[in-house]
């Protein structure tokens, strides 16, 4: 039942996220349209964090490096080769998947706090260097560009200049993001994954290379996040080094946390949740980082699953079974140790 | 004549100052139950470490049934035909039963596509299946792992550890934290697939040992004390005296 539950919720958001440029506009003419284009972008960079450490089990607190490989990538390629939208935004995907491949190769030797900690050595290196190679970065400042077509031929011509086509454009490339990371994560792959997060050492036993399972992740997350970038960029017509800094990284780990990890949209509401109340708390209280980090901490204390949790449990509540099905016949009478 | 089902040369593992194995040099036949006993710290575990490459050795060799181990990593000796349970059971807790079956059945396939869903494969379905009737948890196949009891855990772990038909099984203290009946279950279990797989059993059940095992290895402080049949081995007072004799006071 629950299942048959989840794919109506997907329709129903499916066609809320198609019908938004329709009904956001009536309260704040293209605001939150932007909004929520914004959300579905940044949504992607904590989906990055989310293959990482909801499906190997890699705590990561530098996919911001990915990010602003994804937003240079696309911003270098327009400026200098003359790029359009699609080749911008390949160029930002396959920069930070090779950023992702170089780094990899160390990072995933590593575990627990020191794979953590290399992530956020890596992205200091690369936003420090980003910093200093101002001629080429703008570093501080940043690298302003106008941004292509996104479609221009046989008379129509699609730019982001409009708000609309803009959203429908990230929406439509989010959405095939999440399709195709679906097809993985139920794949063979998808298994190994979670076999790896699960228990490393059993996932080696059965024969799994744990350390090639968990360099494609990386480089997966690499490129999730390079997409994320380069939309980023072409949202903003912009790219800056201060996108690579760790406090980015940390604030898409925290809204895939707080959405669910090793669940697929988890991140997605995570992200939407927090951002959502960031514009509407910081247009009254300036200090309105406590409030999303007490916001944080609550979802973190009473539902330590994040939202997707909450969602599940409440979805078992009401087909009237309890989340993890206890086996009525076993465990009593023989108590594990 | 065929290759022994684990040959060990000088296989040596030192921790700091402590020689947790020391030297071990053995050769266990094909075909037989072989069991190693000892007291706790006698380097059982870490000599199915060095075997399974977990563990590095420092110095000597692992062979089995003729396949050199030494220095492999450990999914390669797993795809070797070499498969073991862990001391604390170890299984993926947050899959259900039937997907830590596959996802065992599926790395020794080899099959690793990134597109297709993991239930259209047909013959592996069917063997996950199997494996799962084979150890008698058919009823718990879409129950997640870690509500699973004790005695269940441990035969989850067996059938992972079948999925890549292995020609060598070790098993480290299988029935160790079992109730009488699971026991049972369990030594039953063990000896059926001991028909067709040669096994290596470490276990401090003595009842369970002098049961099944065809060939008995007693490992003192890293080395091999002694080894012969069950009669052999509980006729020989050196082993008397250092621990079957010993064991009755531990409990
Ligand atoms: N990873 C390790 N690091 C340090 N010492 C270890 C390690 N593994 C085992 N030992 C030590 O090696 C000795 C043998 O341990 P073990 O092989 O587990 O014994 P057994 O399985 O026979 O009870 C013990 O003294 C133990 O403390
Ligand atoms: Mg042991």
């Amino acid at each position: 039942m629950s299942a048959a539950v989840n794919r109506a919720a997907l329709l129903v958001l499916a066609a809320a996220l198609l019908a938004v440029p329709q009904f956001l506009p009536l309260l704040n003419a293209g605001f939150w349209t932007n909004v929520v284009t914004e959300i579905l972008i940044w949504s992607l960079l904590a989906t990055s964090v989310n293959l990482l450490f909801g499906y190997v089990g890699l705590l990561s607190f530098g996919q911001a490096l990915y990010f602003g490989f994804g937003m240079y990538g696309a911003a270098l390629a327009v400026t200098h080769w003359n790029a359009g939208f699609w080749g911008g935004t390949l160029a930002g995907i396959v920069a930070a998947t090779l950023m992702a491949v170089v780094a990899g190769v160390l990072a995933v030797r590593l575990t627990w706090h020191y794979f953590a900690i290399i992530t956020v050595v890596f992205s200091l290196i690369f936003y420090f260097a980003a910093m200093s190679a101002k001629p080429i970065t703008g570093g501080d400042d940043g690298l302003s560009f106008s941004a292509p077509p996104v479609f221009d031929a046989f008379g129509l011509k699609l730019t982001l200049a409009d708000t609309v086509t803009q959203y429908y454009v990230v929406l439509g490339l989010t959405a095939l993001c999440y399709g195709l990371l679906w097809l993985i994560l139920r794949s063979p792959l998808g298994l190994r994954f979670e076999a790896v997060r699960e228990n490393d050492r059993r996932a080696r036993l059965i024969g799994i290379n744990v350390y090639l399972c968990r360099l494609t992740a990386f480089i997966l997350a690499g490129a999730v996040a390079g997409l994320a970038g380069a939309l980023f960029a072409f949202f903003g017509r912009y790219a800056s080094a201060s996108y690579m800094f760790y406090h980015v990284s940390g604030e898409a780990t925290v809204w895939a946390i707080v959405g669910g990890v090793g669940t697929l949209l988890g991140p997605l509401f995570g992200t939407a949740l927090l951002i959502v109340f960031r514009e509407l708390v910081s247009t009254v209280w300036e200090n309105y980082l406590f409030a999303v980090g007490a916001l944080t901490v609550l979802v973190v204390m009473f539902a330590p699953r994040g939202l997707a949790g909450l969602w599940s449990d409440g979805l078992a509540k009401l087909s009237g079974r309890s989340a993890s099905q206890p086996d009525p016949q076993a465990g009593a009478a023989e108590a594990p140790r | 004549m065929t290759a022994a089902a684990l040959e060990t040369r000088n296989l040596t593992r030192r921790f700091g100052g402590l020689t947790a194995v020391d030297d071990v040099s053995m050769t266990l036949a094909s075909g037989r139950l072989n069991a190693i006993i000892g007291p706790n710290g006698a380097g059982k575990t870490t000599f199915f470490n060095l075997v399974t490459g977990e563990l590095r050795a420092d110095a000597g060799s692992v062979t089995a049934h003729g396949v050199a181990l030494t220095n492999l990593p450990p999914h390669r000796i797993v795809r070797a035909g070499v498969s073991r349970t862990l001391q604390i059971k170890s299984v993926f807790g947050g899959l259900t039963v039937a997907d830590n079956v596959r996802a065992a059945v599926m790395a020794h396939e080899g099959v690793m596509s990134p597109f297709r869903s993991i239930l259209s494969y047909g013959a592996i379905s069917r063997r996950v299946a199997d494996l799962i009737a084979e150890v008698g948890l058919e009823r718990y196949a879409d129950t997640k792992a870690q509500t699973l009891s004790y005695g269940d855990v441990a035969l989850l772990e067996l059938a992972l550890a079948l999925a890549n038909e292995p020609k060598l099984l070790l098993l480290d203290e299988p029935v160790c934290g079992m109730g009488p009946q699971e026991t049972e279950r369990a030594v039953a279990k063990i000896k059926d697939v001991a028909r067709r797989t040669d096994v290596v059993i470490i276990e401090h059940d003595m009842e369970v040992v002098f049961s099944i095992a065809d060939h008995i290895l007693v490992m003192a402080q890293g080395a091999i004390l002694a080894e012969g049949t069950p009669a052999e081995i509980s006729a020989n007072a050196k082993v008397q005296e250092t621990y079957l004799g010993a064991a009755e006071d531990e409990d």
